[in-house]
């Protein structure tokens, strides 16, 4: 899913031009996805720097595919910065590294991530550093805008780096935006969705566990709401208020025209009998198993 | 004990993460955070390595001193690195594992509080309800549980069930507002700078509603059965077994009574003759009676047949539900 709105502006990529690229070398990044995960650690990690610190930063795992990469999580490292030097814990990266690796080991360092979306030539250096990591593959820089200033709104953006000048050197470099976008399982859906619940709900707490009805309930709901919108729409056009999209009206088509003729044909009934009797044996598992364990505890006196 | 507990979102999203990625039932991690005299605060957690049934000591081993190493490296980056107690995932709400009440009664004697285990539920996950659970272990179980005395006297006095092991801790989840600023961000729907995009393109957003709740499928309903089965049976090995030895105990009880009771006989008949009685030896030397066997097993085996058999009927009745509304859907 794309963070932000899609522009009009086309990402060009290089072609591999025979004659100077270097045969099988890796072609460049083309997309970037993010999981959620990674996400929120930045967050986490920015929430616990220390007053000095402007910013933080920290390595990206994940995986690479012929494309793009894929951001799978992320860890934070120490990094001190002032205005003539930038110094990361490089012995630091490598221990967390190596115990990510023990746990996950599909996970290789992918690139790296600091806050806020200011580039400059420490940016460059740091980016230095993790090509090296990531050899012979290109290293890609997030960078993540905590949304904590007014001057910009809260948002990600990928880079990797191309060097720039006649002479390359390693504090020079050319950012090249890629696009970015969010991506995770569709079983990790509900988590998400619990939490969005969770951030828009008072206080920023919300009790667990959930019944599966009252989740039921809330989509149902959310689907009438929707009918009554789209209704609102047709009735508006019919009378003659709005003048009708047609690309809309196909989508409703395909939507609502949806075929139900295996429930009518007698479908419904049978997996009715089906479900009962699931619930009803479930039922009776449940009844059996608590009665055996009271009578485990009936002494034969 | 009105002790409370709160999960940040972080700890949500990795354990929904390790959870999927790692196979099976496997994915077990420590809860990071602090502790607030009666609410714990669950603020980070990371996964530990997968350990499989073989060489208990080298893993062990491996795996503290990658939990030592990990807390030392989140220390530095001002993380909270005070253990709090460990998550697992578990498909279908069976969480009833030896494993897992072992380690949380290792996790009570070193923490204070006792620690917690915050159970995630993979299955009911991917039908579209995020399931976390917090649990800890009931005084009565951990009394038995310290004299490892679980036979059928221990039990009785303890008045232990398998609904009496663990006792739920009411969970909740938290967001701080930076998360929460950035997730409405992420939810909001915005309108793209292109007039001739298609409609579901015109308003996007990075995270689009859901719908898989509404899924009509029942695929998981065989395998809970299966599963329900699978329980079932083993539960009847264990109690097969438990009669076995209760009877073996039996046997040999009354032969040794039969024992006692003949040396006492002669005893007396040698008394009204005048002889020096036998002296009453010690009875156990001669007669092995069994120890009562642990009803631990078959206690935790019962404690995964209900928990199956209830998200079966969860499942069920959510199932009437939606199948009742999609008639009525259809029907209009």
């Amino acid at each position: 899913m794309p963070l932000q709105p899609s522009s009009s502006a086309i990402h060009v990529y290089g072609s591999l031009d025979a004659s100077t690229a270097i045969q099988n070398a890796p072609r460049t990044p083309m997309s970037v996805t993010i999981h959620p995960v990674a996400l929120f650690s930045i967050l986490d990690h920015y929430l616990r720097r220390t007053d000095k610190q402007d910013r933080v930063l920290g390595t990206l795992l994940g995986t690479r595919t012929d494309t793009g990469v894929e951001v799978r999580s992320s860890f934070a490292v120490l990094h001190s910065e002032t205005s003539e030097q930038v110094a990361v814990d490089m012995d630091y990266h490598r221990t967390m590294y190596d115990l990510h690796h023990k746990v996950n080991s599909k996970e290789v360092i992918v690139g790296w991530y600091s806050t806020g979306s200011n580039l400059n030539t420490f940016s460059a250096l740091i980016q230095n550093f993790y090509s090296q990591e990531t050899a012979p593959h290109q290293a890609i820089h997030v960078a993540l805008n905590t949304g904590v200033d007014d001057s910009e709104p809260a948002g990600i953006k990928a880079y990797f780096s191309a060097p720039v000048g006649v002479f390359p050197r390693p504090e020079n470099c050319v950012f090249v935006p890629v696009p970015v976008e969010l991506r995770f399982h569709d079983t990790e859906r509900s988590g998400l969705d619990l939490l969005t619940s969770t951030a828009t709900s008072p206080n920023s707490t919300s009790n667990q566990p959930l019944s599966d009805l009252e989740i039921l309930e809330q989509s149902i709901q959310n689907v009438s709401d929707m009918l009554d919108r789209v209704l609102a729409y047709v009735r508006s056009v019919l009378a003659g208020e709005i003048k009708g999209d047609p690309a809309l009206g196909r989508y409703l088509m395909d939507t609502l025209g949806a075929s139900t003729d295996d429930l009518e044909k007698g479908g419904f009934n049978a997996s009715l009998q089906d479900t009962l009797m699931i619930s009803y044996l479930a039922n009776l598992v449940r009844a059996q198993a608590e009665v055996s364990s009271r009578l485990a505890l009936v002494t034969s006196a | 004990m009105s002790e409370n507990n709160r999960s940040s979102l972080q700890v949500v999203s990795k354990i929904l993460k390790h959870a999927r990625e790692a196979p099976a039932t496997s994915a077990h991690g420590l809860l990071l955070g602090l502790d607030l005299d009666g609410i714990l605060e669950v603020s980070n957690s990371f996964p530990l390595p997968h350990h499989s049934g073989d060489e208990d000591d080298k893993s062990s081993k491996f795996a503290a001193r990658y939990q030592a190493s990990m807390l030392r490296s989140l220390k530095e980056v001002q993380a909270d690195d005070s253990v709090v107690g460990f998550y697992q995932a578990t498909t279908l709400g069976a969480f009833f594992h030896q494993n897992l009440v072992d380690t949380q009664a290792i996790h009570h004697d070193k923490l204070r509080h006792g620690g917690i285990v915050v159970v995630h539920d993979i299955t009911q996950t991917a039908r579209g309800n995020a399931s976390f659970r917090a649990f800890r272990l009931t005084a009565a179980f951990l009394d038995a549980y310290k004299t490892s005395n679980f036979n059928t006297a221990s039990l009785v006095s303890h008045r232990l069930t398998f609904s009496t092991i663990m006792e739920e801790v009411p969970l909740k989840i938290r967001t701080n507002p930076l998360l929460s600023s950035f997730l409405g961000s992420l939810s909001e729907r915005y309108s793209t700078a292109l007039s001739d995009s298609p409609p579901y393109a015109a308003a996007d957003s990075a995270l689009p509603p859901s719908f898989s709740v509404l899924d009509l499928g029942s695929a998981g309903l065989t395998k809970n059965l299966e599963q329900i089965a699978e329980a079932l049976d083993s539960y009847r090995t264990e109690e097969g077994n438990l009669a076995y030895l209760s009877r073996q105990i039996a046997r040999e009880r009354s032969r040794a009574d039969n024992y006692v009771m003949k040396r006492k006989e002669e005893n007396i008949t040698r008394v009204a003759q005048g002889q020096a009685p036998l002296p009453e030896e010690d009875v156990t030397r001669l007669f092995k009676i069994p120890a009562e066997p642990s009803r631990l097993e078959s206690l935790l085996l019962l404690g995964q047949v209900d928990a199956y058999a209830k998200s079966l009927a969860g499942t069920a009745s959510n199932g009437l539900v939606k199948m009742y509304a999609a008639r009525a859907g259809s029907n209009v």
